[in-house]
């Protein structure tokens, strides 16, 4: 802090540690730090959403939306890749970037969903949350594509730690694959899932159907009534934003516990367009923000820099903060800085008909799905292809929507579609993508946004492993839907582009070797010690989770570390 | 805090008051009469909408909800651009089914020649997408998404509560609109 006593207004420009991005892992990184009694500067580039009350939607009527509830097309055409996100609609666009206002390169097909506002796409997101097991931390090792700096066993306290604090519901499965955490009452099955998952069971040995897990108040507890959070009331209407609290994200959780400690300072339309690095003490000293509508620049100076910008942007921001020490983007010595970046494969999915059941039925509307850990390749190679894939699946009743492929008019007609219609049961996956060199973003030579910063260019594919893993995923599929009794099991290849799955990971990843890695154990960047990475961008695998309790496990972890190493005078 | 308690804290925290105050029209007369399209086409759609989801003992028809309008802003706002010739030549069938049939118009029939005359419609082969179908697919979303079609023909509930995972369905029980 010494370095910069002469510039003007400096002294409001300095705070104790600059968090980028307000996001799921960024609020984590702003409550941590804020509690351990950091004055902490929130840099958001998109504008404030305040919880409650800028969520216009959350309670509107399906008649209350003119094009009840669809994208128009004047709409659509404008976002030719946000209308492909299953959360877009009329009811939700307000809370996803518009694609002609961010305009990037895709060297080849990526579908970039983006949510810039204070909570970042943690309003937008699925909130399913399970735990890593020891087989994804160990698996790139053994598999020959990499190595995770930690292990289950280091991460474990820190998966308590945040699922405490956020509230995650599921059952104590003590299952090895799929580690139980500290759970909230699950969700309930419908007695055709309950079906299914005894026959699935019986028939598969070591394939275990399980309920979700997922990040919803089923019965919330002291802490999460302190949050002013309330009970999860079966809405699922929650890409509007939740008015209950019910689930998490940094705006109804972690940024109001920051802003309790009086150390918090958000500053929405604030764009980082790079971290400044230091010379004399081979550090970081603070951050460039161009502001999002003056579009004029500022400087923010701290001792202890976290990037969580969201995995692309934070893969942007360090190639765009380059120096003479580190002309290729901060950290990046080797060249490796926006390389190995991974997805999820969302590809197969599976449908089918289950006869019977006619007068079962259920309410409610449950936030999450039956699970399936993964059961491929788990403790050793058994498959042509690497790695495995998670299974969700649901069963649900045809609703007024069977009228369209019902033939007929009138008041039988009407009579019939009215009634609960038969029994449906789908199915799909999500496969872990291992991470490749060829793989990865860099930033676009000529290229640059509205306000002034390079675009990124995307060059990220599927690879062969990934067609072999979804196309075993469709015969196991298809073998257990027939062990169920399914009829008309159809089964089906999106093709859609990486990126759909909004599960992008990699570029910045965590390692033990500073020539294969960007970030150390504790997630700092190895040749730039008080500069941290904690959201997707540091993942140096995928596994077949939903990722973002990992990120919020890791950025606690890894806040508590950089208090510790400030304590200790190290940073 | 129980469910009732519950709902009033947030209906004060959102303002839901308010929102709930300026509600839109029941039904879907509230949108703005569509250019390009004369009264009596929009007229015969929501007679066609009403022929398919007529008034029964318990709900009303989509009639009742102006669903032409709503097939007519639907399609002209968010399907593909050829959705509106769809439209317009569904209506000419139609009518000339009818005449050939019934020697009359289409809404000089009664309901049963209705019925007949679309049920005729929908049945006969077409080249290509059939143009019933879309209107159908606009009628059902129109009428079941509206207020009445949603509460009435339908069970609705904003705000469930929980999600009971085996409850008995009895005859008469109708699916959830959401």
């Amino acid at each position: 802090m010494a370095n910069h006593p002469t510039t003007p207004g400096a002294r409001e420009h300095t705070f104790d540690a600059i968090v980028i991005g307000s996001g799921i892992s960024g609020g984590w990184a702003a409550k941590e730090l804020c509690e351990a009694g950091l004055r902490t500067l929130v840099l958001e580039r998109g504008r404030d959403v305040k919880h409650r009350d800028d969520y216009p939607t959350a309670l509107k009527n399906p008649w209350d939306f003119p094009h009840r509830n669809k994208t128009p097309r004047a709409v659509a055409t404008a976002n030719p890749i946000a209308k492909k996100c299953y959360a877009f609609d009329e009811a939700t666009a307000h809370f996803f970037v518009k694609d002609d206002e961010h305009p990037y390169v895709q060297d080849r097909p990526f579908d970039w969903i983006r949510g810039y506002q204070v909570g970042g796409k943690s309003l937008i997101w699925a909130r399913q949350t399970q735990r890593w097991s020891r087989f994804d931390f160990e698996g790139p090792a053994r598999d020959g594509f990499g190595e995770w700096p930690i292990t289950y066993d280091e991460l474990a306290p820190w998966y308590s730690h945040v699922e405490r604090f956020a509230g995650i519901s599921g059952n104590y499965d003590g299952l090895e694959t799929l580690p139980d955490g500290e759970f909230l009452p699950a969700w309930e099955m419908n007695d055709v899932e309950k079906h299914a998952q005894g026959k699935i069971m019986a028939a598969f040995p070591g394939r275990h159907v399980i309920q979700g897990r997922c990040a919803h108040l089923t019965a919330p507890q002291p802490q999460h009534l302190a949050q002013n959070r309330g009970q999860c009331q079966a809405r699922n209407l929650c890409y509007r934003g939740c008015p209950f609290g019910a689930y998490f994200s940094s705006n109804s959780s972690t940024l109001p516990a920051a802003a309790t400690t009086g150390r918090l300072t958000l500053r929405p339309h604030s764009v980082v367009e790079s971290i400044l690095h230091d010379p004399v003490t081979g550090r970081a000293r603070g951050v460039r923000v161009i502001d999002a509508i003056t579009k004029q620049a500022a400087e923010f100076f701290a001792r202890v820099i976290f990037a969580n910008a969201s995995c692309l942007n934070t893969n942007l921001l360090l190639l765009n903060s380059t120096s003479a020490r580190f002309p290729a983007g901060l950290g990046n010595d080797h060249g490796l800085l926006g390389r190995y970046v991974a997805f999820h494969n969302y590809r197969g999915s599976l449908s089918a008909s289950i006869e019977g059941f006619e007068d079962s039925y259920y309410s409610g509307r449950r936030p999450t799905q039956l699970m399936m850990p993964n059961f491929r390749n788990v403790r050793k190679q058994e498959t042509d292809f690497q790695r495995g894939y998670m299974v969700f699946f649901g069963a649900a009743r045809a609703g007024w929507q069977l009228g369209n492929s019902t033939p007929g008019v009138g008041a039988a007609y009407k009579d019939q579609i009215t009634s609960p219609g038969p029994w449906g049961i789908s199915m799909m996956m999500q496969g872990e993508t291992v991470p490749r060199k060829e793989n990865h973003v860099r930033l676009s030579p000529d290229r640059k946004d509205a306000w002034g910063i390079p675009q990124l260019v995307t060059s990220i594919g599927y690879h062969d492993n990934d067609e072999k893993l979804m196309r075993d995923f469709l015969e196991r599929g298809r073998e257990m839907l027939e062990a169920v009794g399914a009829k008309k099991i159809t089964a089906r290849d999106s093709k859609q582009n990486p990126g759909l799955d909004i599960h992008e990971m990699g570029g910045v990843r965590m390692g033990r070797d500073p020539n294969t890695s960007l970030l150390n154990r504790w997630n700092q960047l190895h040749a730039c010690t008080n500069v941290f990475a904690t959201d997707g961008a540091c993942m140096t695998s995928t596994g077949t989770q939903n990722p973002s309790l990992t990120f919020m496990a890791l950025t606690a972890r890894a806040a508590q570390h950089a208090v510790a190493e400030l304590k200790k005078g190290n940073l | 805090m129980n469910r009732r308690e519950a709902l009033r804290q947030t209906a004060l925290a959102a303002g839901a008051a308010a929102l709930w105050a300026s509600l839109p029209a029941r039904t879907w007369a509230a949108l703005a009469a569509p250019a390009d399209w004369s009264g009596a086409d929009e007229a015969m759609l929501t007679l066609i909408g009403d022929t398919i989801i007529p008034a029964t003992a318990t709900s009303p028809g989509a009639g009742s909800v102006a669903v032409g309008r709503f097939i007519i802003t639907q399609a002209t706002d968010g399907y593909p651009l050829q959705s509106i010739d769809t439209l317009r030549r569904a209506l000419r069938e139609i009518d000339a089914a009818s005449r050939q049939r019934f020697s009359q118009p289409f809404p000089a029939l009664g309901v049963a020649e209705r019925e007949q005359v679309l049920t005729a419609y929908e049945a006969a082969p077409q080249s290509g997408a059939h143009p019933f179908r879309l209107i159908k697919e606009l009628t059902l979303l129109g009428y079941f998404t509206s207020e009445l079609g949603a509460t009435q023909a339908l069970r609705y509930d904003p705000i469930p509560g929980a999600y009971h995972g085996s409850v008995k369905l009895a005859p008469s029980d109708r699916s959830w609109a959401l």
